[in-house]
């Protein structure tokens, strides 16, 4: 199947770019300071931890990438093989999210334990890392360079961001669960510290619903890129 | 294979138009020369009938289908070889045509054989970045043949190679038209055109003012004349005579006649002499 072909693809390059290595070493850094924070504040600084990195990286990476492929010009002849455009955004996904989810299992084992939710976790991880995927290549499409995507993100990132701060409760804070960022962190803290099966529900669908219109647009986007020159 | 007929286009962000009513074929098996000096509209006729650039007007029809009608699939059919060798460079050369040939449906071809008729086999497990840019040139080559398709599309598909490579690289040219493929070349080296093309059109300022065979050309437009070099009183001296008639020219015979010749020989105008005729542009 050419998706898992492009998904091997990009494994190797993620590897081979030393993604992984980098990422790991983060990782590892986290289990150390995270395993030495009291108890009680485990459960409020974990989620906001994992939140930010691990189900952001694909945000991070993912302008890394496509600025290694336009770069190299992988991009410019990806685009005149069979690989449909979904294909080549979905293999960028599933690879992303599934170093999200093994970078929170990993630091979420090692510095809080067992007892949370493991499957509204790992649910909600999945879908802000898709999200996230998407999002940043709407921001590393128009970059040229790896600076160019580090100073174009920071309004983007910010976007996202600052509705979260929402969650600290004022009045009519609810409106910005409208902003996917939000519904993904009250489910990562719901996953630690509990949460109503129909807010639960609510987030979660929204969250599909998010994901699925960010890849429709992400996919006209990429199209247009690959034929205005990539 | 490919009927292009009336084609326009203009980029968004360029007032005027960047192709001008185009109109050629090509047949299958044919090798046809795209020629014509930077910025002349060579990339993007080839871009449009690629598919890369969408918006055009009038017919581009590759293999009987109207191009904008043709969705993905159509990959599995052409070949694309870039004058910009766009490679994984942290990959090897093997792992680039694994990856890369793993999205086709015939994925069936010998790697290892391809990347040997190009000389890249002893290298197939070297990382690209440490390549050479004839090297990658090459290997860029291969893996947009290693599917097999019927139509191919070169854009200055020898520049930065070494004569020697750049031999192999025609012959592989010539021995696809032998395999009946179909080869669309963007160039501009007209000897390179001159030697493997059955037809060339000239492209200058979006229009297409000649197609033809490059030795039709060479007789239509070309002035036939011989240059004998001989022995002068002083210095060696070069004389220029029309080959018409040149067994009655009594100048030539009477040069003929001093037994100081030198060498003789027919003179011909070469491809680029004949676009710079009639097109009135040089190919730069």
């Amino acid at each position: 199947m050419r998706i898992v072909n492009a998904l091997k693809a990009d494994v190797r390059f993620q590897i081979k770019q030393g993604f992984y290595l980098v990422y790991v070493l983060l990782t590892f850094i986290y289990m150390v300071i995270l395993g030495k924070l009291p108890q009680e504040w485990k459960s409020t600084v974990i989620p906001l931890v994992l939140f930010s990195d691990p189900s952001m990286v694909g945000f991070f990476f993912i302008g890394a990438l496509v600025m290694l492929e336009k770069v190299q010009g992988v991009i410019q002849y990806v685009v005149v093989t069979p690989l449909r455009s979904m294909e080549y955004l979905l293999a960028k996904v599933v690879s992303l999210t599934i170093l999200a989810i093994a970078a929170t299992v990993m630091i979420t084992l090692a510095t809080y334990g067992y007892d949370l939710n493991w499957f509204l976790l790992i649910l909600a991880v999945t879908l802000i890392s898709s999200f996230f995927v998407f999002y940043g290549f709407i921001v590393a499409v128009r970059c040229t360079t790896l600076n160019q995507y580090f100073i174009r993100m920071i309004p983007y990132l910010m976007l996202i961001i600052l509705p979260c701060f929402s969650l600290i409760g004022f009045p009519y804070s609810w409106m910005f669960n409208i902003f996917p960022s939000v519904a993904g962190l009250k489910l990562v803290f719901g996953a630690f510290n509990g949460i109503d099966i129909l807010s639960a529900s609510a987030y979660t669908v929204y969250l599909l619903a998010a994901n699925l219109a960010i890849a429709r647009y992400v996919e006209q986007v990429f199209d247009r890129m690959a034929t205005e020159g990539a | 294979m490919i009927k292009v007929t009336g084609l326009e286009f203009a980029y968004r962000q360029s007032p005027g138009k960047a192709i001008k009513g185009i109109s050629f074929d090509i047949g299958e098996s044919e090798i046809f020369g795209f020629l014509g000096p930077s910025g002349a509209g060579k990339t993007t006729t080839q871009r449009i009938i690629i598919g890369l650039l969408r918006g055009y007007r009038g017919s581009v029809e590759v293999m009987g289908k109207e191009r904008r009608s043709w969705g993905k699939d159509i990959f599995e059919k052409i070949g694309v070889a870039f004058d910009f060798p766009n490679l994984y460079e942290k990959l090897t050369a093997y792992e680039n045509l694994d990856l890369l040939g793993s999205y086709y449906k015939n994925n069936s071809m010998n790697k290892d054989e391809l990347l040997n008729s190009v000389g890249l086999l002893a290298d197939r497990d070297k990382r690209v970045e440490k390549f050479s840019k004839g090297m990658k040139m090459r290997l860029n080559f291969i893996r947009s043949v290693m599917h097999d398709p019927e139509i191919l599309f070169f854009d200055e598909p020898t520049s930065g190679l070494d004569p020697v490579n750049a031999k192999i690289i025609r012959n592989m040219i010539l021995d696809l038209k032998n395999r009946g493929k179909t080869v669309f070349l963007t160039t501009h080296n007209m000897n390179e055109a001159d030697y493997l093309c059955d037809r060339v059109a000239f492209i200058v300022e979006g229009t297409v003012p000649v197609i033809d065979n490059p030795g039709e050309l060479k007789i239509k437009h070309g002035q036939k004349t011989v240059k004998v070099s001989y022995a002068g009183d002083e210095k060696p001296r070069e004389e220029l005579f029309p080959l018409a008639g040149i067994g009655r020219n009594s100048e030539f015979l009477e040069i003929l006649g001093q037994d100081s010749v030198r060498t003789i020989h027919t003179q011909e105008a070469t491809l680029e002499d004949i676009f710079i005729k009639l097109t009135g542009r040089e190919l730069l």
